[in-house]
C-alpha cells in the first residue's frame, strides 16, 4: 500500500494498517551533528570519531515520518524501539522508509504502531525500529 | 571511544557507568533545531502553559539519547553498530531536570558463538520518578 498522491498529511484515523510512506532522505550534516550532540550533551566524541550518532539518525527519521500525518492534541510517543545496524559517516544522506505496523485501542486510547527503516546511500539498512503513538479518543 | 569492551570484564549483575545531565529549554530548543521537532510542547513556552502538562517537556528520544550515552560508555563502538533498545516513556522530562540514566547487565549468552549482553536501564528525575524504563541488547562481535 503506497502513500497518496496527495502531499498534504494524513490523519492519524485515516491511516490504514500496511500503509506505507513514501521515503524521504535527508542528509546530516556536521553543523547539524555537532549541534544534536550539544543538545543531548554528549560526551563521546562523534565529531573526532567522524560518524552520526544513531540516535541523531533515528530522531530525524521520527521526525521525517510525523510530518506524514496528524495527530490529535494530547498524543503522546508512549514506547520506542531500535535496532542499530550500521554506523554512518557525517554528511551522509540517508533514506528513511516506514509504515503503519499496527492500530489498536486501549481503553480511551489509540494507539498506533509505526515501523521505520533507515537506510544508507547504497541501500544498506542504518537503522530499524518501531514507535507506539497513544492518540485520546 | 572504545571499540568494544573485554569480554571478561562484564558480569551478571555489573552496574552499567550511571549519566546525569540537567535538561535546559536551551536544550529543548536545540534539539527541536537539531531534529526538526518543534512541536510546542517542547519549544513554546507560552502555548505549553496553557495544557495540561502546564509548561514544556523535553523531547522523549532527547532524555533517550542520555541512556545511549551510558551504553556507549559501557560498549563502545559495539553499542553503536549492534545494539538494541526497547523502552516505554513513563513521564516527561522538564527544564531544570536533573536526569540520571542507570543500568545494569541482566545477562550474557550465545548465540552461534557470537556473546550477547542483555541490559535493563532506566532514565529517573531528581525526584526518583521514572522517566523511561527499557531493556537493551549489545551484540559483542
Amino acid at each position: 500500500m503506497k502513500e497518496k498522491e496527495n502531499s498534504s498529511p494524513l490523519s492519524f484515523k485515516e491511516l490504514p494498517v500496511g500503509f506505507e510512506f513514501s521515503p524521504t532522505s535527508y542528509e546530516l550534516s556536521e553543523p547539524t551533528v555537532a549541534k544534536y550532540l550539544e543538545a543531548v550533551d554528549e560526551s563521546a566524541d562523534f565529531l573526532a570519531l567522524g560518524m552520526i550518532p544513531p540516535l541523531a539518525i533515528a530522531a530525524c527519521a521520527m521526525t521525517a515520518l510525523a510530518q506524514s500525518f496528524t495527530v490529535p492534541p494530547g498524543s503522546i510517543h508512549a514506547s520506542q524501539e531500535f535496532e542499530f545496524l550500521k554506523l554512518v559517516p557525517i554528511g551522509s544522506r540517508v533514506s528513511c522508509g516506514g509504515k503503519i505496523g499496527q492500530k489498536l485501542a486501549r481503553g480511551n486510547l489509540n494507539l498506533i504502531v509505526l515501523q521505520i527503516n533507515v537506510l544508507d546511500e547504497s541501500g544498506e539498512p542504518v537503522l530499524s525500529g518501531k514507535a507506539t503513538i497513544a492518540a485520546p479518543n | 571511544m572504545k571499540e568494544k569492551p573485554n569480554l571478561a570484564d562484564l558480569h551478571q549483575g555489573d552496574s552499567l557507568p550511571s549519566v546525569t545531565k540537567h535538561v535546559t529549554q536551551q536544550k529543548i530548543n536545540l534539539y527541536a533545531e537539531a531534529s526538526g521537532d518543534f512541536n510546542p510542547i517542547h519549544v513554546d513556552e507560552a502555548f505549553a502553559a496553557k495544557t495540561p502538562l502546564k509548561g514544556t517537556i523535553a523531547h522523549g528520544m532527547l532524555i533517550l539519547a542520555y541512556a545511549s550515552e551510558m551504553m556507549t560508555q559501557a560498549f563502545g563502538q559495539s553499542w553503536l553498530k549492534g545494539g538494541k533498545l526497547s523502552i516505554r516513556f513513563k513521564a516527561a522530562a522538564r527544564p531544570q531536570d536533573n536526569i540520571t540514566a542507570s543500568g545494569q547487565i541482566d545477562s550474557i549468552e550465545y548465540k552461534e558463538d557470537v556473546p550477547y549482553v542483555n541490559c535493563s536501564f532506566e532514565c529517573r528525575n531528581q525526584n526518583g520518578d521514572v522517566v523511561i524504563s527499557g531493556g537493551s541488547v549489545v551484540r559483542l562481535q
